[in-house]
């Protein structure tokens, strides 16, 4: 049992920043090992959100464009909660079909990825991106459209049951909440979004046979009477905003902020694994939710440091043997090729096509790759964003990412589009074990790895090797590399 | 560009013979020869978000005992935007009445090459399905659908028969896409996962063939170690590692087997150029190599799934580019095909196509389109089906449907299990029941056992007397022929 005050340790602050960024250097563990988990966790969310846009003349230039700079990022964890937002306020340029809004909406994630929750969920409300996605444009008092409104407490806020498995809203709420989000377009003159009066659902003036607009009648700790949106003048703009502030009061069957808990569940599932069933996961959800008053202040980034500090979070970094209660998690196909690509210091090459590719195997588009692995950028599969844990695991997404280890091993050469082993290990070594303890090393899962699978991979080399040989080098070493980028440990943590 | 594929078929060899030296094939793959499937074949085929019902199967005229073409007219209106098919245009895509009313139904005419299986007598169309308290979540319904349960928790419906019947290293199924189908979910057995067979090529370095068998050897050698790990992810991991390399060695053989031996079907599904024509394809290409016998080849159970449903706005009407239309055509021509190609190879009895869909979508239009709605028809598609029309059409002249303003009602068809009511919804769980007890061979007790679980409650209301054998109304025989 550790709190903020416990020292970190190798294992521990590799495991930290592994969780918090893209791979981990040696040279990081040792910076960060004798630090408390406190300091560390403050030093990473430390960083000022950068104001980094995607570019690019389409889609596929400004998917590049972000990989490159995850790649590149002195802030990884930035990066990591720009994707996790991504997940959590999904939105596929498939529907939406304007790739400037999408790096709107992706620079958006980026100013609010550790700012105030609610501000945020109000951000998004009005995000174009976001609005064309889930119809809003569409939402007209004659004919409301309701997908907005579902999805806003479904899967932006409220979650559909509450961790006891109680309905936090009924479709009563949805449809009152839709009338609030009705008569919002997009003003083509000025390029921003518009409220308009004609298309709008009033509460009194013109739609009274509607009644008044009042929700959580039957849920959220309001009373028989829920609550209604009375603010004085307060339609459009004012209405959505009030809205938001009326679910960030729901509280569950448990007494408890729904919207806390809710997202504090699963930012804790992102850096962590899977909570147990209710009504354990509402124990660690809510000492984090404690901790960091996220209830009350919805600082994104006290909810991160929280967590960072928490023994659940520390609860993956086991080393072997595994037990059958040992928790693992996932790697994403984003982190698996954005970590590969920092930690082996390769840089994919561009062309003038607006491609990124590996220099070797089937020379592949990175984006190509991320594509076969299930994880297409701005492009998430539903608005449920992506399948996490099990669901990025099949017989397709796993051979992806084996040709991605195999095309980025087999990029010989002494570009930086090349894996250089030079770079990264003593190239004197000659015993195979230590040959193997330097790429496991570098590869940062060397406290994963059983003997046996280490024997297996000595085997692999055959007996001692002369690394200056350039033949021996590129057969052996650089099929080593692939071997443990493929190995079942890489892609857990 | 690839030096991989080039070398595709000399490496093929060289990784044949050199695992056949390390005896790595030498395991027999189906373990379990008694799987209930036998000979048999299942496809299901997922509309992915929500498939609007109402413009699927349509109220041709009013019937005898309702008024649902009236009722029709005034929840699909006419003009910009307007979503009503005429009767004109649905005439020639008639099918049989609605059992209960005599209401004159057709197909949406975007359906034609399922109709003209229809005409056959191919094709059971089952109205009305859905469940109790429909949840109009698309990922929560969707859930409810993919495990067969009302909690949406849990292993896949079939995933759950899977795991019963096949061991860690089989592969009875496949699944057509990026992603594992959800109602295959579980963790016991392994079902493939490929948008394509002949992309089930394990990556090997083209540089140093001689160096091939002791990656693969190497490679065996871990994902050994994980599979025999006590940690459950690493386990998993390790058996979908294992698996896929056996899948690599045995799996893309099928692609050049079907275009030697069935060229001309191939052509015809590239002809259509769709994605629900090329998931397909691949379906044909593991059946036709499983009814060859080729080694290691024993998938059985297959899923794909055709995205696009969620029509909010601009749905359509008829016509190309309209989009309901076009969604429906795809699918449509494409299972036509795939039915003769297997008729052409004479197991059109052995197969079955399933399609469903994760709910429907209102009766009363939107601006342009459709939101979410409750019960909606399925298709069951094969040689051995009783063609007709099944289950009941969904009460669309009920005055909450017509007039949800009226009340704020969510405006949605009821589901009702009250075998008085003359428009009582089909459960989802019995057309589930009738294709595990019916085409599967599982014992009804079994069924009600451990792979679907009755609701309790009021019997009106909830699913708690299953009815798995359908019997068609118009000639009384059973869904399944024998």
């Amino acid at each position: 049992m550790g709190d903020e005050n416990t020292v970190l340790g190798t294992l521990h602050a590799r495991h930290l920043l592994r969780r918090t960024g893209f791979g981990v250097r040696q040279s990081e563990v040792n910076a960060f090992s004798s630090m408390t988990r406190g300091a560390a966790a403050d030093r990473l969310t430390a960083f000022k959100p950068a104001k980094f846009r995607p570019s690019g003349k389409d889609i596929s230039r400004r998917r590049v464009s972000w990989l490159k700079y995850m790649v590149r990022t002195r802030a990884p964890l930035q990066e990591k909660l720009v994707l996790f937002w991504h997940d959590h306020f999904a939105t596929g340029y498939d529907k939406v079909q304007d790739h400037h809004w999408m790096a709107d909406q992706n620079r958006l994630l980026r100013l609010y990825c550790k700012g105030n929750f609610k501000n945020f969920v109000k951000a998004i409300n009005v995000d174009p991106a976001m609005m064309e996605y889930l119809d809003t444009f569409r939402n007209f008092k004659e004919q409301p459209n309701e997908n907005y409104a579902r999805e806003l407490m479904e899967l932006f806020t409220l979650g559909v049951t509450d961790l006891a498995g109680q309905p936090n809203y009924d479709q009563q709420d949805i449809v009152q909440i839709s009338r609030a989000f009705s008569g919002w377009g997009w003003d083509w003159s000025r390029n921003r979004v518009r409220f308009n009066d004609w298309a709008h659902d009033y509460m009194t003036e013109y739609g009274s046979e509607r009644g008044p607009k009042v929700i959580f009648r039957n849920h959220g700790g309001f009373g028989p009477a829920g609550r209604d949106f009375t603010l004085p003048g307060g339609e459009g703009p004012q209405e959505i905003s009030q809205v938001v502030d009326i679910i960030f009061e729901h509280r569950d069957t448990d007494g408890k902020n729904t919207v806390a808990r809710f997202i504090t569940k699963k930012l804790l599932e992102y850096f962590g694994h899977p909570l147990p069933s209710y009504p354990d996961n509402a124990t660690i959800i809510d000492r984090i939710v404690q901790r960091a008053a996220f209830d009350t202040t919805w600082d994104l980034r006290r909810l991160v440091r929280e967590i960072l500090v928490d023994d659940f979070f520390y609860e993956t970094a086991s080393a072997v043997p595994f037990s059958s209660s040992t928790p693992k998690s996932v790697v994403w196909p984003v982190d698996f090729v954005v970590s590969t690509l920092r930690l082996l210091r390769v840089t994919p090459r561009g062309d003038k096509w607006g491609n990124w590719y590996i220099e070797g195997g089937q020379y592949g588009n990175v984006p190509g790759y991320l594509a076969d692995m299930g994880q297409i950028l701005f492009e998430p599969p539903s608005v449920f964003g992506w399948d996490w844990e099990e669901g990025w695991v099949n017989s397709a997404t796993l051979l992806a990412r084996y040709a991605f280890a195999r095309d980025v091993a087999m990029a010989r050469g002494t570009k930086v589009y090349h894996l250089r082993p030079q770079l990264l290990m003593n190239l004197d070594l000659t015993d195979p074990g230590d040959i193997v303890d330097a790429v496991t090393g570098v590869l940062g899962i060397r406290d994963y790895i059983s003997t046996d699978e280490r024997q297996a991979l000595i085997n692999y080399l055959g007996g001692p090797l002369d690394l200056h040989d350039f033949a021996v080098r590129e057969r052996k070493l650089h099929g080593l590399f692939a071997l443990v980028l493929q190995m079942p440990q890489f892609h857990l943590h | 560009m690839s030096l991989s594929r080039r070398d595709f078929l000399v490496r093929t060899g060289l990784l044949a013979g050199g695992l056949m030296t390390h005896g790595l094939w030498s395991r027999p793959l189906v373990r379990k020869a008694f799987a209930d499937i036998g000979d048999r074949f299942l496809v299901s085929i997922f509309l992915d978000g929500g498939n609007d019902g109402l413009n699927t199967v349509v109220p041709l005229a009013n019937g005898s005992f309702a008024n649902f073409r009236a009722s029709y007219e005034l929840l699909r209106r006419t003009g910009p935007g307007g979503l009503r098919l005429a009767p004109s245009i649905l005439s020639p895509y008639a099918i049989a009445n609605d059992p209960p009313t005599n209401t004159p139904l057709a197909l949406h005419p975007g359906l034609e090459g399922l109709h003209r299986l229809y005409q056959l007598g191919k094709v059971a169309i089952i109205q009305g399905c859905g469940y109790p308290e429909y949840n109009l979540s698309h990922a929560v319904s969707r859930s409810i659908w993919e495990t067969g349960s009302r909690a949406a928790m849990g292993p896949g419906w079939l995933g759950r028969y899977l795991a019963s019947r096949y061991g860690a290293t089989d592969i009875p199924g496949l699944s057509v896409g990026y992603w594992m189908a959800g109602e295959f979910r579980q963790q016991v057995t392994s079902v493939l996962t490929a948008s394509r067979l002949s992309e089930l090529e394990f990556p090997l370095d083209d540089w140093y063939p001689d160096d091939d068998s002791a990656k693969l050897s190497a490679f065996q050698a871990v994902y050994a170690s994980a599979q025999a790990s006590s940690q459950p992810l690493l386990r998993f991991v390790g058996n979908s590692g294992q698996a896929t390399l056996t899948a690599t060695q045995a799996y893309p053989t099928l692609d050049g087997l079907y275009q030697t031996d069935r060229g001309s079907w191939l052509q015809q599904y590239n002809d259509l150029d769709s994605g629900t024509a090329r998931r397909l394809r691949e379906v044909a290409k593991a059946i036709y190599g499983v009814h060859q016998g080729v080694p290691n080849v024993a998938a059985r159970h297959f899923a794909l799934s055709n995205g696009g449903y969620d029509t909010h706005a601009n749905q359509g009407t008829v016509g190309a580019d309209q989009t309901h239309y076009e969604l429906h055509r795809e699918v449509g021509d494409a299972v036509e095909l795939f039915y003769h190609d297997l008729a052409d190879m004479g197991i059109a009895d052995k197969v079955l196509v399933m399609i469903w869909s994760e709910f429907s979508r209102r009766p009363q239009q939107n601006d342009n389109g459709t939101d979410h709605g409750s019960q909606g028809p399925m298709f069951l598609i094969g040689g051995k089906i009783n063609g007709g029309v099944y289950g009941n059409h969904p009460n669309i002249s009920d005055s909450r449907v017509l007039n949800p303003g009226a009340t704020w009602d969510d405006g949605n068809t009821k589901y009702s299990q009250n075998n008085a009511d003359p428009h009582r919804s089909t459960d989802f769980r019995d057309v589930y029941g009738a294709v595990l007890k019916h085409w599967l061979a599982i014992p009804e007790s079994e069924i009600l056992s451990s792979l679907l679980q009755p609701d309790s409650g009021d019997p009106n209301e909830y699913w708690t007397s299953p009815q798995f054998d359908f019997v068609q109304p118009v000639n009384g025989q059973p869904l399944f022929l024998p």
